[in-house]
């Protein structure tokens, strides 16, 4: 009979230690938040579009996170989906809409045109568009995501999105390179 | 064991990794001293800081002396450019510049006038300056690194941390080159002079100059300027190493002459060294004793189609053609021209470019000098490449993630680490352009860096406005909130002052309607006329003033003056705004009327005034509200009335829905139409004037237009068409969208005209009105008076059934006005 009391004594303090243990690690290592979220966001290009259907980058990494598509990232292109696809152990998939082009683009405000609206100002997801009520207003061209969410909101159609300018600090050494391919004249046969 | 001192006095050397020996052409260029070449024409001079860290200091058309500085600017790593000769900016443009990209840069391009003509230099002694000042000295005179990199001097000059060893690099390693070489042997007291200023600066332990041991006489030379210098014996030594390539690679000659290894992502200053070119000390000892910038440097030009290869001092700025063209340049077919040695060089899309800070090889080979491009073979893994590799690196390695487009993995195998010495392509067995490779896995690397960078920035920005956007609905609840509290307690503590103001008013109005009428009150009738004088004249002021708002915004807004288009959705507006300020005035005419009920209680029984007045209060608010209940019906009523006057019958459709909106607006517009409303004649005469409207203000209205245009899409465009006959609007055409807007602009501006007429028509109606009620004011006050003259002999108490017929008298002289009114 002793035995008997002496297990369930044993297994009730074995209880109350791993109860304590275990309470103190879920106080001691609480994860705040969904990591994969954080990890999901830092991969998405952060032009805050809108063009996945969610209100910028970090809601679109929620949606991903909760079992969303991967493909819904235009500006990302498809090297972002293979990215996500890695990291969430899904399939790839084909992107749903036209992927951009991987030029990259900022607006201009064609300044003699504004008239002054602020409607772009409201419409600019990174605050890159400076300005105010009846004045003209300007693009920050260093802060420009080119998400292109100010083109449509401006009345006077005075908003353009032009590729940025390569210069030698963005010149990519691929780029103006002509293949050259040595092409033996008719005489100088090779002499195998 | 010796200490690293004594072995850098021994002359101890180390070995560093890798390396190769190609042969070696140097005496193709160094047989002769350094020459000048005839000034050239015109000079390019690249100013690529302006606009970031710069601002030029010169325009198109000065006149410029030969080592003015050409722009102005601040920060650390800022250096200034200097005109190569005296002459005239003839052009500040994009200039092709000398990169591999051969991409345009902003360049002045400078004419020279032959004159050659210095400005203003101050030479100094070294023990005048401080080492402040010499540092601005050298800052100033534009001095960057002169061995290739062009990194700025004064940073080098000006370390956090200490330095112990300074290494004069006069190794010059690529096969080609013998600037360095030639100078050192024509100018090497003046290379001791500037060792001396970095050893002024410094203060180091000990300085090596380190030269190869293919250049005797260069090395000679130097050993000879040593025992002339005075700097301090023991201190500076020459050291000769054995030639391989690349040892003049600034961590490579570190490993050689100290045996320590720079580790990856660190600079040599950190381990207490600095390596500096000779020619770099040369340009010091220019600046700070003789006040010179930085506006020439030796450049061989060699290579087997130059007819006289050596090394010349060329002005920086030059272009590569004029000084190729001034050696005899003969090109061959597909010539190439490099720029720097045939290791790590580039060759030249474009030889209109000009010579830079760090430009100390043209390199114009002929065919046979240079093996021909072959197409690369593949990797057949033989291990050469990593047997060569001065930096330890793996590059076949790098090389299969490169090709592979796998950056990130070759960013793991520290691809970063590489100096793109050219010695893994030197010795690939299959031709493989390996560094090619890596410049492009390492502009990819960089490209994503700045991109992950600005994407981090795009995200905090994005979170800031998200924030923002919060504190402002935040501050604004906040705000109306504290606002409506505001009223609230407002309205509790001037309750009774709102009841003496209404008693007040009464008064007033009591006054006015009998003055109108005839009255059996003499002292009345005197006063009266004066107070209706007084009001009709605030009246007039205010109507004024408001015909001249209404003119100016007519100005601003209008472009056209057709006054025939009349009906849309702002009449609708107008129409309530109008029948708004009816209610008002009928309202008012029904507190006038029902304030005449208690007067003669007021007058007879004195006990019953508060009361009395509390109900008048009471009930001019009541009436208030019917009015304003009345006012919608009016809205639609009103606006008929108009579109009756105007003959249009599209208003109809419009009406309804426009109504309710209408009623919504027109609190904001009722100041404006009351205004408006006594305009008519000044707004007929502003119309032809409005025609002269300039550009500005029609792209301003045409803007509003637009919105305006948006919401009018359905009805008010359609209906326009229909009133103005516009031909235009009914083109269906897809290219004529534009065109289309642009009338659909033009149209809400005469929309916006038109319903301004309409307000100037429709707000004459409440000057009518006010006489209707001024009419009808009387007659309440008769019949009001007479009966409570009929009930006031009787008791006090029956006051409040006077007062409360007079309510219902009001009610129905309201309900009359309200009538007349329309």
């Amino acid at each position: 009979m002793t035995s008997i009391f002496i297990a369930v004594a044993v297994l009730s303090i074995l209880a109350l230690v791993f109860g304590v243990i275990l309470g103190f690690a879920s106080k001691k290592f609480k994860v705040e938040g969904n990591p994969i979220i954080d990890q999901v966001e830092a991969l998405l290009p952060q032009t805050q579009c809108g063009q996945c259907g969610y209100p910028g980058c970090r809601p679109y990494a929620e949606a991903i996170a909760n079992g969303d598509h991967i493909n819904k990232c235009p500006p990302g292109g498809t090297a972002t989906m293979e990215k996500i696809a890695e990291l969430m152990g899904v399939e790839q998939e084909p992107l749903n809409a036209e992927a951009q082009s991987s030029v990259k683009k900022v607006a201009y405000i064609r300044e003699d045109e504004c008239i002054g609206c602020t409607k772009c100002i409201q419409a600019c997801p990174v605050d890159a568009i400076i300005g105010a009520g009846k004045l003209m207003h300007t693009v920050i061209a260093n802060d420009c995501t080119g998400c292109d969410l100010c083109v449509e909101p401006c009345p006077v159609d005075c908003i353009d999105m032009i590729p940025v300018e390569t210069t030698l600090q963005n010149w990519d050494w691929k780029l103006n390179t002509i293949p050259v391919k040595v092409i033996h004249s008719e005489q100088e046969e090779p002499a195998c | 064991m010796l200490t690293l001192l004594e072995q850098l006095d021994k002359g101890t050397l180390w070995q560093s990794p890798g390396g190769i020996h190609p042969p070696q052409l140097k005496t193709l260029s160094n047989q002769s001293t350094i020459a000048r070449l005839p000034l050239a024409h015109r000079f390019v001079v690249p100013v690529p800081l302006v606009g970031e860290q710069a601002v030029l200091t010169v325009a198109v058309g000065d006149q410029v002396l030969k080592g003015q500085m050409l722009t102005e600017g601040t920060g650390f790593t800022y250096l200034p450019v200097h005109a190569p000769t005296s002459g005239r900016v003839v052009a500040i443009e994009q200039h092709a510049t000398n990169h591999p990209s051969s991409l345009p840069t902003l360049s002045c391009v400078i004419e020279a006038d032959g004159q050659n003509a210095w400005c203003e230099l101050i030479p100094h002694s070294l023990e005048q300056l401080s080492k402040n000042q010499i540092l601005d000295k050298i800052k100033n005179a534009g001095i960057a690194g002169m061995g290739g990199a062009a990194f700025p001097t004064h940073v080098k000059l000006n370390p956090a941390s200490e330095i112990n060893l300074v290494i004069i690099n006069g190794v010059e390693c690529e096969p080609y080159i013998s600037s360095d070489d030639r100078l050192m042997r024509d100018y090497s007291d003046e290379i001791l002079k500037g060792i001396a200023v970095i050893h002024h600066l410094l203060n180091p332990q000990r300085i090596i100059i380190a030269i190869e041991d293919n250049k005797p006489e260069a090395a000679k030379a130097m050993q000879d300027a040593v025992q002339r210098s005075t700097l301090p014996a023991g201190i500076i030594r020459v050291t000769v190493i054995p030639t391989k390539y690349p040892s003049g690679g600034e961590k490579q000659l570190i490993q050689i002459i100290t045996g320590k290894e720079v580790p990856s992502g660190h600079i040599p200053a950190q381990l207490g060294i600095v390596v500096h070119n000779v020619g770099t000390a040369y340009a010091i000892q220019e600046a700070v004793y003789q006040g010179k910038p930085l506006i020439e440097r030796v450049v061989t030009l060699t290579g087997e189609q130059i007819g006289q290869p050596g090394n010349y001092w060329l002005p920086i700025g030059t272009t590569i053609n004029d000084a190729l063209q001034a050696v005899s340049f003969n090109p061959s077919a597909a010539q190439k021209v490099i720029v720097g040695g045939p290791m790590m060089g580039y060759a030249l899309a474009d030889l209109d470019v000009p010579i830079l800070k760090g430009t100390n090889c043209l390199l114009a080979p002929s065919a046979h000098e240079i093996a021909p491009d072959v197409d690369e073979k593949a990797c057949i893994r033989c291990g050469e490449c990593a047997v060569a590799c001065p930096a330890l690196l793996l590059p076949q390695q790098l090389f299969w993630h490169a090709k592979a487009e796998e950056y990130d993995k070759a960013a793991s195998f520290n691809l970063k680490d590489c100096i793109e010495c050219g010695c893994c392509s030197y010795v690939c067995p299959s031709d493989i352009p390996l560094v090619e490779y890596y410049r492009v896995a390492k502009s990819a690397l960089k490209i994503e860096a700045e991109e992950k960078r600005q994407a981090e920035q795009a995200k905090v920005r994005f979170e800031a406005r998200i924030q923002r956007l919060e504190d402002e609905k935040n501050a604004r609840e906040a705000k109306a909130k504290e606002a409506a509290a505001k009223r609230q307690s407002n309205m509790k503590s001037t309750d009774k002052d709102a009841v003496a103001a209404a008693m007040a008013r009464i008064a007033a109005k009591k006054a006015q309607a009998t003055s109108s009428t005839v009255s059996p009150e003499a002292p009345q009738t005197t006063v009266d006329p004066k107070k209706a004088a007084v009001n009709a004249a605030i009246e007039r002021a205010k109507a004024k003033k408001a015909a001249k708002a209404n003119t100016v915004s007519r100005a601003n807004e209008l472009d056209t003056s057709s006054a025939e288009v009349s009906v849309d959705d702002k009449q609708a507006k107008i129409a309530a705004a109008v029948a708004r300020a009816k209610a008002k005035k009928a309202a008012q005419a029904n507190t006038e009327s029902t304030v005449q009920t208690p007067n003669p209680a007021e007058t007879e029984v004195a006990g019953t005034e508060p009361t009395a007045d509390a109900v008048d209060d009471k009930k001019a608010r009541v009436a208030a509200a019917v009015a304003k209940a009345k006012a919608k019906k009016l809205a639609q009523a009103g606006q008929t009335d108009d579109s009756a006057v105007e003959a249009e019958p599209t208003t109809d459709a419009v009406d309804d829905k426009k109504a309710r909106v209408a009623a919504a607006v027109a609190k904001a517009k009722a100041k404006k139409l009351a205004q408006v409303g006594q305009t008519d004649n000044t707004a007929v005469e502003a119309e032809p004037t409005t025609d002269a409207v300039d550009d500005k203000k029609a792209r301003v209205a045409a803007a509003v237009a637009k919105a305006k245009a948006k919401k009018l899409a359905q009805v008010g465009q359609t209906d326009n068409t229909a009133v103005e006959a516009e031909p235009t609007t009914d083109a269906v055409d897809d290219k004529k969208a534009r065109i289309a807007a642009a009338v659909a602009k033009a149209k809400a501006k005469k929309m916006v005209q038109a319903s301004q007429i309409d307000i100037g028509e429709a707000a004459s109606q409440p000057t009518v009105s006010v006489e209707s009620t001024a009419d009808i004011a009387p007659d309440a006050a008769l019949t009001v008076t007479a009966d409570s003259a009929d009930l006031s002999p009787e008791q006090i108490k029956k006051a409040k059934v006077a007062a409360a017929v007079a309510k219902a008298k009001a009610k129905q002289l309201a309900k009359r006005a309200e009538q007349e009114e329309q």
